[in-house]
C-alpha cells in the first residue's frame, strides 16, 4: 500500500512545474491554471508512483518486512528508490541524510540534485553491498555485526600492509595488546589515516587523529619521541590534547570517538561511519581530492584573496591590473605619438614650402636663395629677402 | 602560479556590471549563444546560478556542461573565475 502519495492538488503552482520538468513533460502555456498543471502532473507522475509500487509488492517477498518498514516511517528515514518522485522537502532530507547541505532546490538546480542523489546512493549501494548492506545492520543481530567488525579488521590490516611496511610492525603489536574493539577503531582509523597520507608511523596504535596530524607535521624530527607517547593511552593523551592549541575541532572529534570506544562497546559500522565522516571533515581542507567512500570529491578551498586586505592585484604579480591603471594606460597611448606628430608636422610644413617655392619659380635660384638666408648676415638676407619676394611677385603676375 | 587566461584576469578583476556571458572565461562564442538561448544572456545570471548552487564548483560545472555543452576543461576554467569574483567582490 503506497504511503506516499500526496495530494497534487495541494501542491504549489513552481513545485508542479517543477516536478513536470523532472519527468520531461511539456508544460502548458506560462499563464495556464493551476488545475492544468495538476492534471498533467496526475497523468504522468502518478502513474509512475503505482507502477513503481505495486512491482515492488510483487516482486521482493523476502523483504517485505523490510519495504513495509520503509514505507510505513517517515520519508527520511530509508532510502528512497527513485529521487525524482520525491517533493522538495524530501530530496532535501534525503541529501542531508547523506552529509550533503543542499542549497534552494528549484526548477533549475533540482535536476541536479536527482543526479546528486542517485549518484549517493549508488555509491551507498556498493558500500551496502561490500559490508554487508545497510538494512541488515539496522535489523539483524549483534552477532553479524561482528563478522563485519572482522571483515573490516582484514580489509583495514591488509590495505595498511599494502600500502605502508613500517605500518606492518606495530599494527600486529596493536592487535595483540588491544582488545578487540579497539583494533577494529584503530585499524579503521589507520584505513582511513594511511588512504590520506603516505605518512609512516603513527597511525596504528591510537584513535586519536589529532596525534596523528601532530605526527604528520613533526614527522621528521619528532618519530621517535612519537612512538613513545603512542603508548599512552585514556586520560594522558585526552589531557596532552586538552592543552593544544591547534585544531580545536578534530580534538573534540577525538573525545567524542574515545568515549565512545571506552564507555561501551560500540557497534563497529556506525561507529565506522561516524569517524570516517569527521575524518572526512578533518582532512578535508588538509588533502586536495581525496577518494571518499561516499563518492563526493571535495577539492581543496583556496585562500580567500578578497578586497579586504589582500587585493587581487597580490595574485597575479606580473600585470597589477586595476581600472585606475588600465584608463592611465590607454591615455598614455594616446600621449606618446603626440611628439611624433609634431616632428611629422614640422617637416611636412617645410616640405611643403620647399615645395611651393620651387613651384613658384622653376629655377633653382630660390632655394639657393633661401639657404643663403639662413647663414648669419641680416642685411644680406634682408636684401635677398626683398630679391626673392620681388621675383616673386612677377612669377605670380606670369602665373595669372 | 597563475595558469589563467587574459580573460580570467580582466573578469575577476572588477565588477562584472553588465558584461555579457562572453566575457566569461571558458566560454566563446558558440557556448555563449547556447546559454543566451536558455535565457543567460548576462553573465550576472550565470552567476545567480551559481550562487544558487552555494557556490560549489562542482554542482555549477555540472550544470554548465549539461546546459550548455560545455567540456570539462571550459566548465571548469568557468566556474573557477566566478569563484574568484565572488571571493573578490561578494
Amino acid at each position: 500500500m503506497p504511503m506516499f502519495v500526496e495530494d497534487p492538488a495541494n501542491f504549489s503552482k513552481s513545485r508542479l512545474k517543477s516536478d513536470l520538468v523532472a519527468h520531461n513533460v511539456k508544460l502548458p502555456p506560462a499563464k495556464s491554471k493551476k488545475e492544468v498543471y495538476v492534471e498533467l502532473h496526475m497523468q504522468h507522475i502518478d502513474q509512475k508512483k503505482t507502477v513503481e509500487f505495486s512491482s515492488d509488492e510483487e516482486v521482493e517477498e523476502d523483504e517485505e518486512d523490510d519495504m513495509e518498514g520503509e514505507d510505513g516511517e517517515n520519508p527520511g528515514d530509508a532510502e528512497m528508490p527513485d529521487p525524482s518522485a520525491l517533493t522538495d522537502d524530501d530530496l532535501k532530507a534525503a541529501l542531508l541524510k547523506h552529509g550533503v547541505k543542499a542549497g534552494p532546490i528549484v526548477a533549475s538546480t533540482r535536476f541536479l540534485y536527482e543526479k546528486k542523489l542517485r549518484k549517493l546512493l549508488q555509491s551507498d549501494g556498493h558500500h551496502g553491498q561490500l559490508n554487508g548492506a545497510k538494512n541488515g545492520m539496522m535489523y539483524s543481530d549483534s552477532e553479524e555485526e561482528e563478522e563485519e567488525e572482522n571483515g573490516e579488521d582484514n580489509d583495514a590490516e591488509s590495505s595498511a600492509e599494502e600500502e605502508n611496511k613500517e605500518t606492518v610492525e606495530e599494527s600486529d603489536q596493536a592487535d595483540e595488546e588491544s582488545s578487540q574493539v579497539q583494533a577494529g577503531s584503530q585499524s579503521v582509523a589507520a584505513n582511513v589515516y594511511s588512504s590520506s597520507s603516505s605518512s609512516s608511523s603513527s597511525s596504528s596504535q591510537t584513535f586519536s587523529i589529532t596525534e596523528m596530524l601532530k605526527e604528520m607535521e613533526g614527522r621528521r624530527s619528532l618519530s621517535t619521541s612519537a612512538n613513545s607517547e603512542r603508548a599512552f593511552n585514556g586520560g594522558n593523551v585526552q589531557h596532552h590534547w586538552s592543552q593544544s592549541n591547534r585544531l580545536d575541532m578534530p580534538s573534540v572529534v577525538n573525545r567524542t570517538m574515545k568515549n565512545q570506544s571506552l564507555y561501551y562497546t560500540p557497534k563497529a559500522f556506525p561507529q565506522e561511519r561516524e569517524m570516517q565522516e569527521p575524518v572526512k571533515d578533518d582532512f578535508k581542507h588538509l588533502f586536495p581530492a581525496e577518494i571518499t567512500p561516499s563518492g563526493i570529491y571535495a577539492t581543496r578551498r583556496r585562500p580567500i584573496k578578497g578586497a579586504a586586505g589582500r587585493p587581487i592585484q597580490y595574485m597575479y604579480p606580473d600585470t597589477p591590473v586595476s581600472p585606475m591603471t588600465l584608463q592611465r594606460r590607454d591615455v598614455e597611448r594616446r600621449l606618446v605619438p603626440v611628439h611624433i606628430q609634431i616632428l611629422v608636422f614640422v617637416t611636412v610644413t617645410c616640405l611643403l614650402y620647399l615645395i611651393y617655392v620651387c613651384v613658384e619659380d622653376n629655377t633653382f635660384s630660390p632655394i639657393v636663395s633661401l639657404l643663403d638666408n639662413l647663414n648669419p648676415g641680416s642685411n644680406s638676407g634682408e636684401a635677398l629677402l626683398h630679391k626673392t619676394e620681388a621675383q616673386d611677385t612677377p612669377a605670380l603676375s606670369e602665373w595669372e | 602560479m597563475s595558469t589563467t587566461s587574459q580573460k580570467h584576469r580582466d573578469f575577476v578583476g572588477e565588477p562584472m556590471g553588465d558584461k555579457s556571458v562572453m566575457a566569461l572565461s571558458g566560454i566563446g562564442g558558440i557556448l555563449g549563444k547556447k546559454l543566451e538561448e536558455q535565457g543567460f544572456d548576462k553573465a550576472y545570471v550565470v552567476l545567480g546560478q551559481f550562487l544558487l548552487l552555494k557556490k560549489d564548483t562542482e554542482m555549477f560545472t555540472d550544470w554548465l556542461k549539461d546546459v550548455s555543452g560545455a567540456n570539462s576543461r571550459q566548465a571548469g576554467s568557468c566556474a573557477q573565475c566566478l569563484k574568484e569574483w565572488c571571493d573578490a567582490f561578494l
